[in-house]
């Protein structure tokens, strides 16, 4: 094998190995993601996934995308320009044993990390009915100031997976940012 | 007043609000970058139209929305608030929820309307994919 084909062969049998049907890093706004929407869509009934499952791939897929572009701390700004609209991160999505996961990661600050740990850890401790109960609740309560989502998103998501949501915040570096992990389980 | 007609954009729903017609159809998915805002222009158009309107022959709202995104979600559940006051102020609002056959978040999120806006009549629609 030549050295190009080699290291494809390489990236390949990792991908392979990893079970990665879907794979992005880099900025995130909304016209990259309604492109990457149409991917994973093709991507995942390729699979062969059933319609439920393929709605709530989907879903989570766009409320992970879209806190990327709400809040993640590594942001892209043009010279001249005022609040950013895009912003740095990555997704993949796997498929093992008929299960999807689907896996996002971007830099927040202490601030955003803080309220996501308390969010999540609260989450977790919730059964599949007090998740159901809690969305209906904040569906029809107030938009707390601090969201862009109506507080709904990371509800959203817990309500549409298998398993409890996971998550990890890398330890803070010089400037007080970490990396969030987040894995969705359909 | 002037109907309020908004092409179907990836991430964004069509609008054909036919007030004339009494006719307000939905179509499409809803993930805009900021739902608050694109949603927030509709409803108050919307508002505006129901609070000078004095006829009062039904209102028919038509609904095929096939994804909405979280904060999509907020913003129609104000919507359809709106809509549910014009019905208790006794004018007739009806509402056709179109949901494919398989989708239960969808179909789910119908019997919550249809459960918060009492006034509202609510016909669920199961369209077969």
């Amino acid at each position: 094998m030549s050295g190009i084909e080699q290291e494809w062969a390489d990236f390949h049998s990792y991908v392979e190995r990893r079970d990665v049907i879907f794979y992005y890093v880099g900025y995130f706004s909304q016209s990259i993601i309604a492109a990457m929407a149409d991917a994973v869509k093709l991507r995942v009934e390729q699979t062969g996934a059933i319609a439920q499952t393929r709605r709530k791939l989907f879903s989570s897929f766009i409320e992970m995308a879209q806190n990327i572009v709400h809040y993640s701390a590594d942001s892209y700004q043009k010279e001249g320009q005022g609040e950013a609209s895009m912003r740095h991160g990555a997704v993949f999505i796997s498929h093992t044993d008929d299960r999807y996961y689907l896996h996002c990661a971007n830099p927040v600050n202490a601030e955003i990390a803080e309220r996501l740990r308390v969010k999540l850890a609260h989450l977790r401790s919730l059964t599949m009915d007090e998740i159901k109960s809690a969305y209906k609740e904040t569906l029809r309560s107030e938009t707390p100031a601090d969201s862009k989502g109506a507080g709904l998103g990371l509800l959203t998501m817990a309500r549409d997976a298998s398993a409890p949501l996971d998550f990890e915040f890398s330890a803070p570096g010089p400037d007080g940012s970490s990396m969030f992990t987040l894995r969705a389980t359909i | 007043m002037d109907n309020l007609f908004i092409a179907a954009s990836a991430s964004s729903p069509e609008v054909d609000f036919r007030f004339e017609e009494r006719t307000l159809s939905l179509k499409g998915e809803s993930y805009p970058e900021n739902a608050a805002q694109f949603w927030g222009d509709i409803i108050s158009t919307l508002r505006a139209f129901l609070a000078h309107d004095e006829v009062a022959a039904p209102i028919t709202v038509n609904v095929a929305l096939a994804y909405f995104n979280s904060s999509s979600t907020k913003m129609l559940f104000s919507l359809f608030d709106a809509l549910n006051e014009k019905a208790e102020a006794g004018t007739e609002v009806i509402l056709n929820w179109y949901h494919d056959e398989e989708d239960d978040t969808i179909f789910e999120f119908g019997q919550e309307l249809k459960e918060d806006f009492a006034d509202l009549v609510f016909h669920d629609h199961a369209v077969t994919s």
